[in-house]
C-alpha cells in the first residue's frame, strides 16, 4: 500500500503528485493541488458536485481513483475561464441568476460544458437530461437550465430573457 | 468519505489480469468503471485487499456482429452501447435499458455493461453506511443470521436491480466467463444462484469477458419504474422479446418475458410468455393476460426492500410487462 508518484495533466498543466492507491481524484485535486472548485458532497456519485472532465467527458471525481486518471486530460472548473475572462457559459450563469448558494455550480458548469461541446444550442429537454445527474439543493433548476440553453447568446443581454435581466436593475 | 486501503494492480493484458485473479482469488476484486464497487467500498460493505483494474484492457471494449450474434466486450461503456446503431436496431431492449442506467455524467462514460450485470444485489437494510449498520445485528448479507426484509427468513432476500441484466436476459444473451487457461459460456438465465449473499454463479478466479446477444430477428422492449428518471435503481422493470412467425408476419411465434428488480435475480417467466405463441400482434387482450400472469408469478418472490410498497410494486409488474409487450409489438409492426 505504498504511495506512488504519478503525473496528472490538469487544465493543460502537468502536476507531479504522490498518491495512495485509495486516494480519489477529488481528494488529490482538493487536498494536494488546492483546486477546491470541485466539491465533495455525497461522496458516492449521486449528487454531481464533484464532476470534472476526463478527456472531455464528464465523470465523477469522487468515484475515480487518482491512479486511474493518469494519462487523461483532466479539466476542472478552474480551467473553464481564460484568466479573468469567464467562459460564455459561466457568464450566462451570472446573467441568468443561476447561482444561489453555489455549491452545485462547479458540477453543473462541468456537466453543461460537456453538453455544449457536443450540442452548442441545446433545447430545454436535452439540457435537463444532461444535467439530470446533478442535484441543486436550493432547487434553482429553472434558472440553471435557462442559463445553459442561452449560453450561446453571448454576454450581457440574452433576447429570450431580456425582461428577466432588466427587471432586477 | 475515504476509501478503505487496498493495493492497486494494473495489468496490461487479459492474460495478466487472469493470472493475477488466479493468484489472489477472493482477496481481489475487478475494477472496471467503479461506479458500483467503489461506492460499496466507501460504505464498508467490501474491503478487498487488491483491486485489479481493467483500465488498460482496451481489448475488452468492443461491439461487433459475428454470424447471427452481437458480441459485446464486458468493459464496453454504457455510452458506447447507447451510441451503437447495431444495438439500437437489433437489440432495442438493451439500448433502452442502458439509457436508463444512472445518469449521463455518472455511469455512461465510466460505467460498463459487465459491471452493470455484476452490480451486487441491493437491499434498503444492507446498502447503508457503516454507522447505520453498526447500530444493530448483522443481516445475512453482512455475515449475520437475520433478514430485516422478511421475518424469519433463513436466507438473504436482496434484490437484483440491474437494468442491463433484465434486458439481456429477455434477449436470450449468453455470457463468456474467462479464467486462466479456460473459458466457459453460460446462458445468462442460468447465471444466478438463489442466494442473495452471492447472487452470481461466478468463481472468484473468473472474469466476465464477453456478452453474446443473439440477433436472429424479433423485436424487443424494456420498461422500468423508478422514483426518479436519473441516478436511481428500478423498483420494477420488464424486458420482453417477440419473435414473429416466418410465414405470417403478424403472428407471434415465440416470446420471452423477464421481470427485474423483484427478486434475487431477474425472473425469466417462460410459462407466462408461452401463452403468447400463435397470438396476433394486435391482440392486446392476450398481452394483458400474459402481463397479469407475470405479476402473479413475480409477486411470490418479492420482498419489501427497495422502496415503494410491495403491493404497488406487484401491481406495477403487470403494467410494465404490458407496456413492454405493446411497445415491442408496435416496433415489430413498423
Amino acid at each position: 500500500m505504498d504511495k506512488i508518484d504519478i503525473s496528472l495533466n490538469i487544465n493543460d498543466k502537468p502536476f507531479e503528485v504522490r498518491v495512495a492507491p485509495n486516494d480519489t481524484l477529488l481528494e488529490v485535486l482538493r487536498d494536494q493541488l488546492d483546486l477546491t472548485g470541485s466539491k465533495e458532497s455525497c461522496g458516492e456519485g449521486v449528487c454531481g458536485s464533484c464532476t470534472v472532465h476526463m478527456d472531455d467527458k464528464p465523470v465523477r471525481s469522487c468515484l475515480t481513483l487518482a491512479l486511474e486518471a493518469q494519462g487523461c486530460n483532466i479539466k476542472t472548473v478552474e480551467g473553464l475561464a481564460n484568466g479573468d475572462d469567464l467562459s460564455d457559459l459561466q457568464q450566462s450563469f451570472i446573467d441568468h441568476g443561476a447561482v444561489q448558494c453555489g455549491f452545485c455550480t462547479p458540477g453543473m458548469l462541468m456537466s453543461a460544458d460537456a453538453l455544449l461541446k457536443s450540442n452548442p444550442s441545446p433545447n430545454e429537454e436535452t439540457t435537463r437530461k444532461a444535467l439530470s445527474g446533478n442535484i441543486c439543493r436550493c432547487t434553482g433548476y429553472a434558472k440553471i437550465v435557462e442559463a445553459v440553453c442561452h449560453a450561446a447568446n453571448p454576454h450581457d443581454r440574452c433576447p429570450d430573457c431580456k425582461t428577466d435581466n432588466n427587471s432586477g436593475e | 468519505m475515504r476509501l478503505p486501503r487496498f493495493d492497486y494492480l494494473g495489468p496490461d493484458t487479459l492474460d495478466e489480469a487472469l493470472d493475477l485473479l488466479a493468484t489472489h482469488r477472493e482477496e481481489a476484486k475487478i475494477l472496471a468503471g467503479g461506479t458500483d464497487l467503489l461506492v460499496r467500498m466507501k460504505k464498508g460493505l467490501l474491503t478487498p485487499k487488491f483491486l485489479i483494474s481493467l483500465k488498460a484492457l482496451n481489448e475488452l471494449s468492443y461491439i461487433k456482429k459475428e454470424n447471427d450474434c452481437i458480441k459485446i466486450g464486458a468493459r464496453t461503456s454504457i455510452a458506447d452501447i447507447i451510441a451503437s446503431d447495431l444495438i439500437q436496431k437489433q437489440a432495442r431492449a438493451l439500448s433502452q435499458a442502458c439509457e436508463k442506467i444512472g445518469a449521463v455524467t455518472i455511469q455512461h462514460y465510466r460505467g460498463t455493461i459487465g459491471g452493470n450485470i455484476l452490480q451486487n444485489n441491493r437491499c434498503h437494510h444492507y446498502n447503508q453506511s457503516d454507522f447505520h449498520r453498526s447500530g444493530r445485528q448483522a443481516c445475512h448479507k453482512d455475515g449475520g443470521k437475520i433478514c430485516y426484509a422478511r421475518d424469519a427468513s433463513d436466507r438473504c432476500n436482496s434484490t437484483c436491480q440491474s437494468d442491463g441484466a433484465t434486458a439481456l436476459m429477455a434477449l436470450g444473451a449468453k455470457i463468456v466467463l474467462a479464467s486462466k487457461g479456460h473459458e466457459r459460456t453460460v446462458d445468462l438465465a442460468n447465471f444466478y444462484t438463489t442466494d442473495g449473499i452471492m447472487p452470481f454463479a461466478i468463481e472468484s478466479y473468473e472474469l466476465l469477458k464477453e456478452i453474446i446477444v443473439p440477433a436472429e430477428g424479433g423485436s424487443s422492449a424494456y420498461q422500468r419504474l423508478a422514483y426518479r428518471s436519473a441516478i436511481d435503481y428500478p423498483i420494477v422493470c420488464a424486458g420482453v422479446l417477440l419473435k414473429l412467425s416466418a410465414s405470417q408476419k403478424n403472428i407471434i411465434d415465440d416470446a420471452r418475458i423477464v421481470v427485474g428488480a423483484m427478486s434475487r435475480s431477474p425472473l425469466f417467466l417462460a410459462r407466462e410468455a408461452s401463452s403468447l405463441k400463435g397470438k396476433k400482434l394486435t391482440d392486446t387482450e392476450a398481452f394483458k393476460k400474459a402481463a397479469d400472469a407475470s405479476m402473479n408469478s413475480a409477486a411470490a418472490f418479492a420482498v419489501h426492500n427497495v422502496g415503494a410498497t410491495l403491493e404497488y410494486r406487484c401491481v406495477m409488474v403487470s403494467e410494465m410487462v404490458f407496456r413492454a409487450l405493446k411497445s415491442a409489438a408496435q416496433d415489430a409492426k413498423a
